[in-house]
Parts: structure tokens; sequence; C-alpha cells
């Protein structure tokens, strides 16, 4: 416990550097004024937290700018300016017959479509997720397409008991209706992934005959491939879309050069505090507090938009039904899912409370992080659409209707922050993915069931 | 057809009686959803063969008792449990979805339908109804459809026992890869949820680069790919630069190209765990040489060896060596596998790993359709040490502690903190010895639920207070208590059922319903309410009054009398697994009622009440290896091979080594059907 202090209070001190606003030096940055002016492209972050939240302590009572911030919302106080609360969303297609009080939320919760209920391996969302299809149009102009964050490890193993194969709890990410994202839960592997190159010591050996030999594999796949079933077919397409996609990254010389010209010395000073202290947590015993793991995600997911290396995120404060022991907060003394079916005790209910606002907190440290660096004469919060969402309401029942969503960011100054926007009730959720495409010109006629786009939330 | 007032009294009954059991057959609608892939087969394979022996007719008999009894609630308009028996008009539909009627006939037999409230079937109807359906779907199976599987990906711990196999390198794959979930039969080899991403990609590259670096820098290990260092003599090079003046084509004597082929040629076919094809050396030895031209700054036998390294590391992200493959040759219809693609599904059943060379060498003289000669492997294979990973990869996943190995949180730590890492590591050990043990000495798989012994080293004998353990080392330890013998007495299962603060009764009964006997409780009602969890109410009230008042609500009854006595009986064993007495003030009352009646006291007199429920357990033995042995979902049409597990189990006392012979002798094991999807081209 008290060596969780200690690394907090090093780290805090240490941080501060960071957060004071950084000299603005970088010719490549973005930003920047006259004939180097050059758009900051628009990042988004999808945060998705389980089991719901405390339904009479989140909707602030007063719409429009002056509302107040209730006791879930309280960590977000500092922001006011940076964030909407969006209120009466729902996501139709998570209720289909058959479908569950978790899984068929969770799953659908980026596609806003209906998933096939099997508890076999023949799972399919039907939908790609709105992360997956802004990495579609402006994934090639970064190093990597998207980013999928998260704590936990994929739940294994079916739920016989309401008919779902786990693993729909255990990703909102959907590349293909067959395929979820993998994600990364260790951020060890995370940072090294993007950054290892940037840190003195920690550099990849130099590997030249790489691209040969995924050109190897590659045909191996192909040849493979015309040997097999048509189902084993679309297995193995994943294996060549895999190959084709890291071919991409490491062949595109201009990606890469431009990328490598990003990291500023700010940014790299970044990094190597970002890279040592994740040395320290790996060093500690990752105890029941997942405060710093979660910081850390953050501290990475931040470095990857700053740097430009992808544009879109998603996080995963725990899978579907996470069950995870919250008595690191004071006051609680339970577990996630347990404590979310509170039954309307008021001692429970404090507790729920308090786990939704810890997960609010992580969520103003991200917000903290992003408006602390500047991009020209805007930060780089300002130029992102960072939102954080649960895909019940009320746990205790399961409720679909009015989510708990906060957008934060301006979204490159499309989007209209500092307001508490009630929509009339059940706007469908898919009307702000498809809000949030076109505020970035990704200008899809339609996005699932939408049926209008939320001009409220736009400037 | 139907007297309106007989209609309305049988929906008012009906609805009641549904409350409590619709949703059992929710599940059947997945399981409807499975069969669909049954039916294009049965379309298929019913022309091929014409169909007899049924008791009765669909239409003029069967139809008319069930539009009578079972119409009025199943229909287009009200499914209900979402079950529509309307649908059937014909027999070739009822066929289709085998695996819904199956349910059905189950829930007539044992009386379950037509609900009790609303009166019973008569005597004739009932065994019109049970035989009539039942010949259906029994004839229906007499065409053998062997079901076809996914390609699989190697699982991570196979990618970790292949490696280890194929080159002696142990790496950590679990904790390198991206975690994978699991389909089916709630396994991690089911291929459907074997997943490639971009981000896997970079792993296994990464992986394969790390192991060769590894390779490189071990002398013995490197030796074994690579035996003899390369390099030509002088003589050899004299010869060889005499020939080049007289031709640019000449024919080198010891070139390093056919010194590598004599390496990678068998160390691919290794790791494919098959022969190459002519393009696949070609291609190698390609890459080879491309790559030898290049490192011309370094001399032999390095520059061989690095050369050679390159190779090995495209070998080992090469699609044939991540994924079992198993070809599919044009045919129509069920086709035994090859030889090889056997070897495959036997070593990475029973070893969960690549095959060894007897494997191979049995493939090559294509003797593994023998059924004497998969027997005789199948008890070698058993004798083998590496049969523990089959015991661990199967029984942790079975049992589902395998998150004990997780660097994650069960039992809260401030509230626990014996229960530690290296405990979890050796409670976890302890389950996996047990196993091990029962597969391979005890030779009876019923001795999983009851015992008088366990296995433990110094640290499990402290935790349980059993003496006569000194060491770090597992041994078996005779129980004189027999409260602990069997899995339901182990921490691993006791700690992971529970909650980190409170143990389940819930949840262990469910467990005890799910993972023992192969039961599945249907879920709770949409608005459930759980337990409290503040632990003064549990130490003033007990856990047990608590239930039962959580079951006085009638919604919730009807699971709860099934689930909650099964994990009362385990209520002295506390959340991590220690014998308790008392909740603090409140004594432990482990008594229990079950549903039809019977009481018990204990954990001792409850594994003997389930050890009665032999069927059940056999036919979860049954379905539980045959979904791992074939990394896909049991299906309706595998009922005939089932069958033929559970009949080997109850009539050889459960033992294990009969019935991975069986098993492994089975239709679905040895053969395969193509996929009915027409492939694309190119």
């Amino acid at each position: 416990m008290q060596k969780k202090w200690q690394i907090s209070r090093r780290r805090m001190l240490k941080g501060m550097g960071a957060c004071v606003a950084l000299p603005f030096l970088e010719a490549m940055a973005f930003g920047g004024s006259g004939s180097s002016y050059r758009k900051p492209p628009v990042r988004n972050a999808f945060l998705y937290m389980p089991n719901g939240i405390h339904p009479d302590h989140w909707t602030p009572a007063t719409m429009g700018r002056e509302f107040e911030f209730t006791r879930q919302l309280l960590p977000l106080k500092d922001y006011r300016n940076d964030i909407q609360v969006l209120g009466e969303l729902m996501n139709h297609r998570s209720i289909f017959k058959g479908a569950d009080g978790h899984y068929a939320k969770s799953a659908s919760l980026l596609t806003c479509q209906s998933i096939t209920q099997t508890i076999g391996d023949n799972i399919n969302s039907n939908g790609v997720s709105v992360d997956q299809i802004i990495a579609n149009h402006v994934g090639d102009q970064t190093l990597f397409p998207s980013l999928e964050y998260g704590l936990d490890r994929i739940t294994t193993g079916v739920d016989i008991n309401v008919g779902f194969t786990r693993l729909y709890g255990s990703a909102i990410s959907w590349k293909t209706p067959l395929q979820p994202m993998s994600k990364e839960i260790d951020p060890r592997l995370a940072f090294d992934r993007l950054f290892r190159t940037f840190i003195p010591g920690r550099q990849p050996k130099n590997d030249p005959y790489k691209q040969s030999i995924l050109d190897a594999v590659m045909d191996d796949a192909k040849s493979l491939k015309n040997n097999l079933g048509r189902s084993d077919q679309d297995k193995l397409s994943e294996y060549l879309e895999s190959i084709y996609s890291v071919e991409k990254r490491i062949s595109n010389t201009q990606n890469l050069e431009k990328f490598a010209s990003r990291i500023t010395p700010d940014i790299k000073k970044e990094l190597i505090r970002v890279n040592q202290n994740i040395d320290e947590y790996v060093e500690m015993y990752a105890g029941v507090d997942v405060t710093e793991k979660t910081r850390l995600m953050f501290d990475i997911m931040t470095l990857a938009f700053w740097s430009d290396a992808s544009r879109v995120s998603t996080f995963m404060f725990g899978n579907s039904v996470s069950n995870r022991n919250f008595t690191f907060i004071d006051g609680v003394h339970g577990n996630h899912h347990s404590i979310s079916h509170h039954m309307n005790k008021p001692e429970t209910l404090e507790e729920y409370l308090r786990i939704s606002a810890w997960h609010i907190e992580q969520y103003a440290y991200l917000i903290g992080r992003l408006k602390s660096i500047k991009e020209g004469d805007s930060t780089l919060l300002d130029n992102s659409m960072i939102m954080f969402m649960s895909d019940l309401r009320d746990g205790n029942r399961h409720a679909p209707q009015n989510l708990p969503i906060v957008l934060a960011g301006k979204g490159g100054g499309k989007l209209k922050t500092g307001q508490n926007i009630v929509f009339p009730k059940e706007t469908n959720l898919a009307n702000l993915y498809l809000t949030m495409l076109h505020a970035q010109d990704i200008n899809v006629p339609q996005f699932a069931d939408s049926n209008r786009t939320l001009s409220e939330i736009l400037v | 057809m139907h007297l309106p007032v007989l209609k309305h009294t049988l929906n008012l009954l009906c609805s009641r009686f549904y409350r409590q059991k619709s949703s059992k057959f929710k599940a059947s609608i997945s399981a409807m959803r499975r069969a669909i892939i049954a039916i294009s087969f049965f379309v298929l394979l019913s022309n091929a063969q014409v169909v007899a022996q049924e008791l009765h007719d669909y239409n003029k008999v069967l139809i008319p008792i069930l539009s009578k009894k079972c119409y009025p609630c199943h229909n287009t308009n009200k499914e209900k449990g979402g079950v529509n028996l309307e649908n059937y008009a014909e027999k070739d539909r009822l066929i289709s979805d085998g695996e819904l009627w199956l349910k059905v006939v189950h829930q007539i037999k044992t009386r379950e339908m037509p609900p009790k409230s609303e009166g019973p079937l008569s005597m004739h109807d009932y065994t019109t109804l049970v035989d009539g359906i039942n010949s259906i779907l029994e004839t229906s199976l007499q065409e053998k459809n062997p079901g076809r599987v996914t390609i699989r990906r190697l699982s991570h711990n196979e990618y970790h026992y292949t490696i280890l196999d194929l080159v002696g390198v142990d790496f950590d794959a679990r904790s390198y890869f991206p975690s994978d979930g699991s389909g089916g039969g709630g396994f991690d080899n089911q291929g459907g949820a074997l997943f490639f991403t971009p981000l896997k990609l970079e792993r296994y590259y990464d992986a394969a680069d790390s192991i060769v670096t590894i390779l490189r820098n071990d002398e013995s290990l490197w030796k074994k790919i690579v035996p003899v260092a390369y390099e030509q003599a002088w003589y050899e090079r004299l010869i060889n630069w005499i020939k080049s003046i007289f031709s640019n084509d000449y024919d080198e004597i010891n070139s390093p190209g056919s010194a590598a082929e004599e390496v990678i040629i068998p160390f691919a076919s290794k790791a494919y765990r098959r022969f190459l094809k002519e393009n696949e050396k070609e291609k190698l030895v390609g890459l080879f040489k491309s790559v030898y031209a290049k490192k011309d700054s370094l001399s032999n036998p390095a520059r061989f060896d690095e050369s050679i390294a390159e190779s090995i590391k495209t070998v080992l992200i090469s699609p044939n060596f991540l994924y079992k493959v198993e070809e599919e040759p044009e045919k129509e219809g069920a086709y035994p596998l090859s030889h090889f693609e056997v070897a495959n599904r036997l070593s990475y059943f029973l070893w969960s790993s690549m095959p060894d060379q007897e494997l191979f060498n049995l493939a090559y003289t294509g003797r593994l359709h023998d059924t004497a000669v998969l027997e005789a492997q199948v008890r070698r294979m058993l004798a083998d040490p590496k049969a523990k990973r089959f015991a661990e990869t199967f029984s942790t996943q079975w049992l589902g502690i395998n998150k004990l190995i997780d660097n994650q949180p069960i039992a809260d730590p401030d509230k626990y903190p014996e229960f530690d890492m290296p405990l979890r590591l050796a409670l976890y050990r302890e389950t996996v010895e047990y196993f091990y043990y029962v597969l391979t000495n005890s030779k009876n798989m019923l001795e999983l639920i009851n015992s008088n012994y366990t296995f433990a080293n110094n640290k499990v004998a402290d935790y349980y207070g059993l003496e006569g353990v000194t060491d770090n080392e597992f041994k078996k330890v005779p129980l004189t208590d027999s409260s602990r013998g069997g899995v339901l007495g182990m921490g691993s299962v006791l700690a992971t059922t529970s909650f980190p603060l409170r143990t389940s009764p819930v949840n262990r009964g469910k467990w005890v319903l799910e993972q023992l006997l192969g039961i599945s409780p249907p879920p709770p009602p949409p608005v459930v309410a759980e337990l409290t969890e503040d632990p003064k109410a549990h130490a003033e009230l007990g856990l047990k009054k608590l239930l039962l008042k959580h079951r006085s609500d009638p919604a919730c009854r009807s699971c709860h009398e099934k689930m909650d006595p099964l994990g009362l009986g385990l209520e002295n064993f506390d959340p991590i697994g220690k014998w308790r007495d008392s909740y603090g003030k409140a004594p432990v009352d482990p008594s229990g009622v079950m549903q039809d009646g019977t009481k018990f006291q204990g954990p001792k007199e409850l594994k003997l009440l389930l050890l009665k429920e032999k069927e059940k357990i056999a036919r979860n033995f049954s379905t539980k290896l045959l979904s791992y042995a074939l990394g896909r979902s049991t299906l309706f049409t595998d009922e005939p091979a089932l069958k033929k597990l559970d009949a080997c189990l109850l009539e050889n006392n459960f033992n294990p080594e009969l019935f991975l012979v069986e098993l492994v002798k089975s239709y679905p094991f040895l053969m395969k059907l193509n996929d009915f999807e027409k492939k694309s081209t190119g």
C-alpha cells in the first residue's frame, strides 16, 4: 500500500514538468502560424466502463451551460468548458430476442448492431465499430490505424446461463463483424510497440530481412488458402490482412519519417518519463488498485495522439460483467458487478456511485493530460473527441435507456462543449456516432440505425 | 379443433408455468442456430439414403397429439419460451432442428412438459410422442456426419509446447501474446474464437525473432538444428574456383544452398507437421540464398548460420506452422482425415503439442486409421510425461481455475492476505497433479468427484492442515477426513467460485451443475436481486438464511432450489477454501435438501449423492472431452458418438484410458466433412 503512494508522489512531481505549458517550437508539429500552419487532425477515444452507473446522481438537473456537477461527474468540475454531458441516448439494437443484460449491450456499443446469440465459436457482431470506421478512413495517414487498450484479459468460457460466449463481453472494437480487435492490457508491451525506438538502450535491433520474410509467409498463406474450405478461408484472411497491415506500416517510409520527425524534444522527454514509470510499475506487485495502471495506459494513449502515432483508440476499463474488486476505493467493500445489483439499498448505491466516480476521475486524468498539450493556439484536447460511456444506465435493471455518456474535446472546433444536453427520449445512439464521423469529414450517409445528426452537439 | 375454454385454461396454466421455465428454452434457441449448420448436411445426405424404420408417421400420428397438447402454447402467434412447434409442419424440418427436438423429447420424457398443472399426457400419447420423435431423430442420424472443424490457430499453450518440442526453447507465450477467448465447449482451442490481428502478427514476429536469438546463443540447441557447422574445405573451394573459370553456370560442390536444404527442409516439415511441397522447399531455400548472398561481410559458418536463422524465423511465423491445417480435398460427403492430420489431432489432443517421431512415422506409413494402432498410441501417449500438459490444459479450463495463475486478485488481499500468488500456484498445481493421477494411475474418473486422497506439497499441506509433507514436491497424501477428496474440496475450485469477500453458494451450486453434471440452469430473470455484500449481515444471519429469504421469491425459487443446496453443502469451505465451522457468530449449517427431497449433511454426503448421477456425469465428460479434442462445440449430429462414449464410461467404471481410446477411434475424430459453402476462387 505504502509503496504505491510513493510512486504516485514521485510520479506527480516528475509529471509537473510536462504539465506546464510547453514551449512551442517544433517545426513539424501541428498548428503553428502563418505558412507553416497545418491543421491538426482530429483524435478519437472511446472509453468503456462496464456495469452502469447510479442513475440518480449522474445527469445534471440543469440543462444547457449552467449545469451543476452531480456526485459522479464531480471529478470533471475543472473541465466544465471542455465537456458535454449527453442524456437519453439509447442503443436500440442492443435489445433483441434472446438478448441478455450485458454481452448483447457491450459488444454492440460501438457498432449499434445486434450481435448473434451463440455459445459456440461462431461469434458475429453483425457490424463494424465506429472506431474502426474512423480507422478505415484516416488510418493510413498514421503508423497505427487504431489502438485498442484495456485493463483485463479476455474473459474466457461461455456463459451458458444467458447463452453467450463471454468473448462478446471482452471486445467493443470490431474490425469486421467476425473479427474483434485484440487489445493491449500491458503498459510495457503497449509502450514498446509504439515508442521503443526512441528510448535509449531499448531500440530494437536492425532487421533488414523483415520484408522478405513477411513476403514469404504471405505467399504461404495465399497458397494455403486455395486448399481450404470457405470458412477456413475467411479465417485465413485475418492472417493475410494482418500481414498486409504490418507490411504497409514498415514499408511506408514516408509515414515512418513523418512519425520520427514528430518526436520532438518535448515528446521525447515525456516518453522517457512514461517509460520509467512503467519500469517502476512493473517492478511492483500489480495489486487490486488499478489506478496506476489505468493512468499509464492513458499516458501512452496521450503520447500516441500527441505524436500522431494513431488517431483513434478504444479503452475498456473492464470486460462486460466485470466483477473487479474495488475495495481500494474508500467506502467500497465489494465487487463491481455484484454492487451494480444494488437492489436500491442506500449503502450499496453509495458504493456503486463511488466506483463510477473513480472511473470518471481517471477520465478526468486523461482529459487533463490532453489539455496540457498545446497544438498551435489550441490544445490536443481541443482537437479530440474523447468519449466516456457505459452500455447500461442502472446496472440493477440492466437498463439500456438513457446511457451515461460524456463527450470531451472540441473535435477540432466542431463540437460545442460546456453543456448538458438531454435529447428526446430514446434518441438513437448511432446518431451520435454519425455526427462525430461527419464532424471529422467522414461523410458516410448512415451509421447502423442512425436517423439524423445531432446538431445540438455541434457549434 | 380446440375447445376455446380448454385453450384458455391451458394458456393460463402454461403462462404460469412458463414464468419459471421459459428461459430453459431460450438456451435452445442458440442450439437451434447451431443446428442450422446441420440443416444443410441433412438436406444433402437425405438424398443419398432412404430413411425408414420410423415407428409412427409424423403427420398422421404425431402432429395430432402435438397440436392438442403442445401447440396451444407453442404456436406462431405465441412462442412460449421462444419455441414454436407449429413451425415444424414437415418431418424434414423437425430433423433439421434435431437438437431442439432432442430437448423436446427430453422435456416430455422427464414429464416437465406439458406442465404438471395442466394434467399429464395419457400413457398412450406419452409413449407415442417419446418413441415417435426419438425414432425419427435416430433414423436421421444413421447417416454419419462428422461435422466440420474450422481451421485452428495454435492456442498460446500449444504454441508454447510446440516451440519447446520443436527447438527446445521455453517461451512464455501466454503472457507475451494478447489473450484469446474461448468458444464452444469453453476451451481456448476452438477455431472460430482464435483470431488473428496485426497486433498478434507483430507479436508472433517478435517471438520468432527472440526464439531464434536464443537458439543462436545456445550452442547445444543450435546443433540440433544445424548438426554440422558449414564450411567449404580448401580443396572444395579450389575445385569450385576452377569450375568457375570455365563456366558461369557451374555445379558448386558442397554449395551453401544444398547444405541449407539439408537443414531447412527437415526443420520446416517438422514445424509444419507434414511433408513439404516442392514449391515450399524452393521458397525456403530461395529465401536462404538471397539472405546468404547479402551477408557477404560474414564468413562461414556464421554467414551460413545467420542465413539459416532468417529461414527459421520465416517458418515460425508461417501460417503452416501457426495453424493446424486440415486441407480440404474436393469431396462430397464425409472422408477420412489424412494420416498426418490424424497425427496432429492426436498429439494436440493428448500432448498440447506437435507429433513426435513415432507419430510421424506412423503417419508416413499410413497406419493411423488402424484402430489397434490408435489404441496403442493412446496408451503410449498417456504414459509419456507430456500427457501432463493435457491434464493441465484440459482440467484447468474445464474447472475454470486457470485464472489462479493470472496476476489478477481473486480473494480480497486485505481480508485474506495468506491467499497470495505462491499459494494460488500451489493450489492450481494440486488440481493438475490430481487430474493427472486420475488419468494415468487411478483410472477411475469418478475419483474426480470423490476420493480419500489428494496431492500436496508442504504449502498445500500446511494450508489444509495435512501431516507428513515436508518439501516442495507434490505427492499423493491420504485424507483421514474425505471432505476434501475430489475437485469439490480443492482450494482452487472453492476460491475461484467465490466472491473476493464471501462464498457464493449460488455460484458454487451453479458450478456443480454446469461443470460436473453438465446441466445449465436457466438465466436469472431480467430483474434480479443479488445478495447483500454487508459483512455484518453475514455474521449475524448466516448465509443460509439470507439465501432462504432470496428463495422465497417465486421468480427465483425454481432454479435456486436446484443450485443453492449444492452450494450450501460446501459452506464449510470459506472463500479461499479453508475449513470453517462458523461464520463468526452463526455456525455453518452444511445440511441441505435436494430438489427431490433427499437430505444430506456436509460435503461428504453431498458428493455421494452426486455420484448417483452417473449418467449425467458420463455425458458431461463425453461432451467436454469431445469438444476439447475436436476444437468445436458438440453438435446434434455427434449424438451417436456421444452415446458410445457415455456407454464406454458407464460400462468400464469410468476408465479414462478406454474412454480416450474410444474417443480417438470415434467417427468425428477421424473423419471430416467439407465446408458446404462454395469455395471462393483464387
